[in-house]
């Protein structure tokens, strides 16, 4: 590569570069240079820090005037080109070879070790030499540039792809043992489900049985699971959405629609921003305090349901609000001309055409909670084993009294778990877990497993619904 | 009118039965009188009076008096900012919700007041029907535009209910929405794709299609602004033959800024010019043959604006 740029120098390549590399260029090449010569002064030749220091911002000086002085194809390969070559021989010379560990000498004992730094290291190397090397493809100039910052895009958003994926990948990796244990697959190994059908009663047995998913924890079992986190987790949310949504919205609606901007919804808008940035052991200190007391004064899971509620509130009113206004005007204009009422226009077209803003609104706030532990803990309670009894069945709890409040659901008043505290309980417990779990390391994966497993599927189910609607919005 | 008024009407009555003592260059307070003493055919729809429209600092349209007679297709035209839009959309209140318009003065229809307190807007709208300078529809499928109106009046029911009870009225929202968008000269383009959405329609398209949704609510006045701008030859005069044919039962207002257009379509002509006055109204045929005004003999015949 930095044969490359000489050769374009000398006027063996036909390129079109410019007088120079410029000024990102010349601040990319020399802060590499001024880190490595400071190291470099520091380690080998045993400079001060202040020695080491000053000798490597004059070569990180240096170095970046030359990249912006010398014409383009010069300055945006050579240093770089450089670069590669010394950290490469450095690696290879084994100067920093896998036993090298660099004492930072502060007052915790941090250092950085070979195996942090040789990887960054190539990985920067990677970049810059990629990033010289697709401007000298470009032939320098306005189209190298061009080709050269594609290419730094690209290899970012992809360095964000690889990381989401090699963070799911060890958590699968790690938690797949655990989550199979004892797992069966085959024509009726599984639980029956009866299903009750105009006096017949239909059982279907499933062609699997995977205990940790299914079990909750108990003496006899065989295998021990996490049953009622993952219900537990799933009304949760499902609990908050229903609270959150359509509050949000009517207050969305509100503000932007009916209310006269002014002094009064900019201070809701302040309020709401401020609430979202409420941190979320705020909001469980308040639903243990002003919740519990008034359902029964035990931790429930309607009292979660509404503390994660009161937390989704204000991001689903702040994304339904940028949605709606968002909804041009034109759409409110051409409704009224047609003698259509504010209320029905609004139905019927801005919500609609604000659908797929609230839904992103309420995917984000949903991944937030989803996870939430602090909250929990104040509010639901639950442990480190959760007793298969201990299932909340929402809908088979619901009962009916004559008298008020008419509907009655002590499943929802009952204590519960969830996936993101049993994880953080099972964590704090320690090693203490062996009587129960035979390994208690692959139980806390296999759990942190089903946790991401079940908040990707809330983000798989929003994903959904607002390609629906966005569907329904646009012409393809 | 006052006393006064009335003796200096006739004076000009008696001048204006003369064409030949017609000069052009008459004052603006002559020209006015002409056209509020002219008698046109048929009853008044619209009867403005007094009109002024502020945005802001900015007046935008100074003292316009003029009467629609109904059954008729009544034309606009005047350079473009002068007011013609603005107008228009005080003719059913659009106006009110622009925050920062101010409008006095007196629009009546049908002889009743439409600025004064307990106007039912919604109401007012559905008998004012108005299609837009630029094209607005709905990012629904152009079935859903067309019938929009209908069903939120009422009109039509298609929902879950009316067709669990059997009362789903989906054949007249078929009739309706061919017949409209028939009228609208748009059916042979879209008879197949009625459920695409209607923001993949061209410009000329997405304007025929604002047309027909108009039309789908059944209007006594229509309010077009430049329906035609951005559409064809053959479009156009199908539109204009559609204006023609509309104007049996409706009254039609349409702003354009095609001269001859305005000339072949309308029965009156009200021209508009910088500053947001009404310089002259009346008989399309008088007003484009032998304008009373210097100024709109130059800004017909292309001299000015
Ligand atoms: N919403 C508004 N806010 C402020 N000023 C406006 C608004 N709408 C129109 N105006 C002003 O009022 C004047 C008349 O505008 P109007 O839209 O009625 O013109 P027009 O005759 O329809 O012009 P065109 O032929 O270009 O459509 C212009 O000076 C314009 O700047
Ligand atoms: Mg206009």
């Amino acid at each position: 590569m930095a044969t490359f740029g000489v050769g374009s120098r000398l006027g063996y390549v036909d390129t079109n570069p410019d007088r120079s590399a410029g000024l990102v260029a010349a601040v990319a090449a020399g802060i590499p240079w001024a880190v490595i010569c400071g190291g470099a002064a520091s380690e080998l030749l045993g400079f001060g820090t202040v020695l080491a220091i000053v000798a490597g911002l004059l070569t990180g000086c240096l170095v970046s005037a030359a990249t912006a002085f010398s014409r383009e194809d010069i300055g945006s390969t050579v240093p770089l080109g450089a670069l590669s070559i010394v950290t490469g021989l450095v690696f290879l010379t084994s100067v920093l070879g896998p036993e090298w560990v660099w004492s930072l000498g502060w007052e915790q004992p941090a250092s950085l070790t070979a195996e942090f730094v040789i990887p960054i290291g190539t990985l920067l190397n990677a970049m810059f030499a990629g990033w010289a090397a697709s401007k000298a493809y470009g032939g320098f100039g306005a189209r190298g540039r061009h080709v050269g910052a594609y290419v730094l895009v690209y290899l970012n958003a992809l360095s964000i792809v690889a990381f989401l994926f090699v963070l799911v990948a060890f958590t699968v990796v790690r938690g797949v043992p655990g989550l199979l244990n004892g797992a069966e697959f085959g024509l009726g190994v599984g639980p029956a489900t009866t299903i009750e059908l105009a006096g017949f009663g239909f059982t279907f047995v499933w062609p699997f049985s995977v205990p940790f998913v299914m079990n909750g924890v108990a003496l006899l079992n065989d295998f021990q699971g996490v049953l009622p986190a993952i219900v537990g987790t799933i009304w949760l949310v499902v609990g908050a959405v229903l609270f959150a949504v359509p509050l949000g919205i009517g207050a969305a609606i509100f503000l932007t629609e009916y209310a006269e901007q002014g002094p009064f919804t900019q201070a809701v808008e302040i309020a709401t921003n401020g609430l979202w940035s409420t941190p979320s052991i705020v909001f469980g200190l308040f639903g243990f305090a002003f919740l519990i007391p008034r359902f029964g004064n035990s931790k429930s899971l309607l009292a979660g349901m509404l503390t994660l509620g009161f937390m989704l509130l204000p991001l689903v009113l702040i994304t339904s609000r940028e949605a709606m206004i968002s909804v041009p005007d034109e759409y409110r204009d051409a409704s009224a001309a047609l003698g259509v009422s504010k209320w029905q226009t609004i139905r019927s077209v801005v919500l609609p055409a604000a659908l797929p803003g609230v839904v992103t609104g309420v995917i984000l706030g949903v991944g937030r909670i989803a996870g939430e532990t602090a909250p929990i803990l104040l509010t639901m309670a639950g442990g480190t084993f959760v007793p298969g009894s201990q299932t909340a069945d929402v809908i088979g709890g619901f009962g009916f009294v004559a008298s008020p409040p008419f509907v009655t659901n002590p499943e929802l008043l009952q204590a519960t778990s969830a996936l993101p505290y049993q994880l953080f309980a099972l964590i704090t417990a320690g090693v203490g877990l062996g009587d129960n779990v035979a390994n208690p390391d692959e139980f806390r994966w296999a759990t942190a497993l089903v946790l991401l497993v079940v908040v990707l599927s809330f983000y798989a189910v929003g994903i959904a619904t607002r390609y629906y609607f966005r569907r329904k919005l646009s012409y393809e | 009118m006052s006393e006064i008024e009335s003796t200096q009407t006739q004076t000009h009555q008696s001048t204006a039965s003369q064409p030949s003592q017609t000069t052009n260059g008459e004052s603006d307070e002559q020209l006015r009188e002409a056209w509020t003493d002219h008698a046109f055919d048929g009853d008044t729809k619209l009867a403005v009076d007094g009109l002024d429209v502020h945005y802001g600092d900015d007046h935008a349209l100074k003292d316009v008096s003029m009467e629609i007679p109904e059954r008729s297709v009544t034309a606009l035209i005047g350079p473009s900012g002068c007011g013609k839009s603005t107008f228009l959309r005080c003719l059913n209140r659009m106006n009110d919700r622009i925050p920062s318009a101010r409008v006095d003065g007196s629009v009546r229809l049908d002889g009743s007041e439409l600025y004064q307190e307990g106007v039912d807007l919604v109401e007012l709208r559905k008998r004012v029907g108005m299609v837009f300078q630029s094209p607005n529809p709905f990012p629904k499928s152009i079935r859903d535009n067309i019938s929009y109106g209908p069903r939120k009046h009422g009109d039509i029911d298609t929902g879950l209910i009316a067709r669990m009870i059997g009362r789903s009225d989906e054949r007249q929202e078929r009739q309706l929405v061919e017949q409209s968008l028939r009228q609208a000269a748009l059916w042979d383009e879209v008879r197949d794709r009625l459920d695409d959405n209607a923001l993949g329609l061209s410009g000329g398209q997405q304007q025929r299609l604002c047309i027909a949704r108009a039309l789908a609510t059944d209007p006594e006045v229509l309010l077009m602004d430049e329906p035609a701008s951005a559409l064809d030859p053959i479009a156009t005069s199908k539109i204009e033959e559609l204006i023609h044919e509309l104007s049996r039962e409706y009254t039609v207002v349409i702003v354009t800024h095609n001269m001859q257009q305005a000339e072949r379509i309308s029965d009156q002509t009200a021209v508009f010019l910088t500053g947001g006055k009404l310089v002259e109204y009346g008989d399309t045929e008088q007003i484009f043959d032998d304008p009373r005004s210097q100024r709109v003999d130059d800004y017909i015949s292309g001299k000015f604006g």
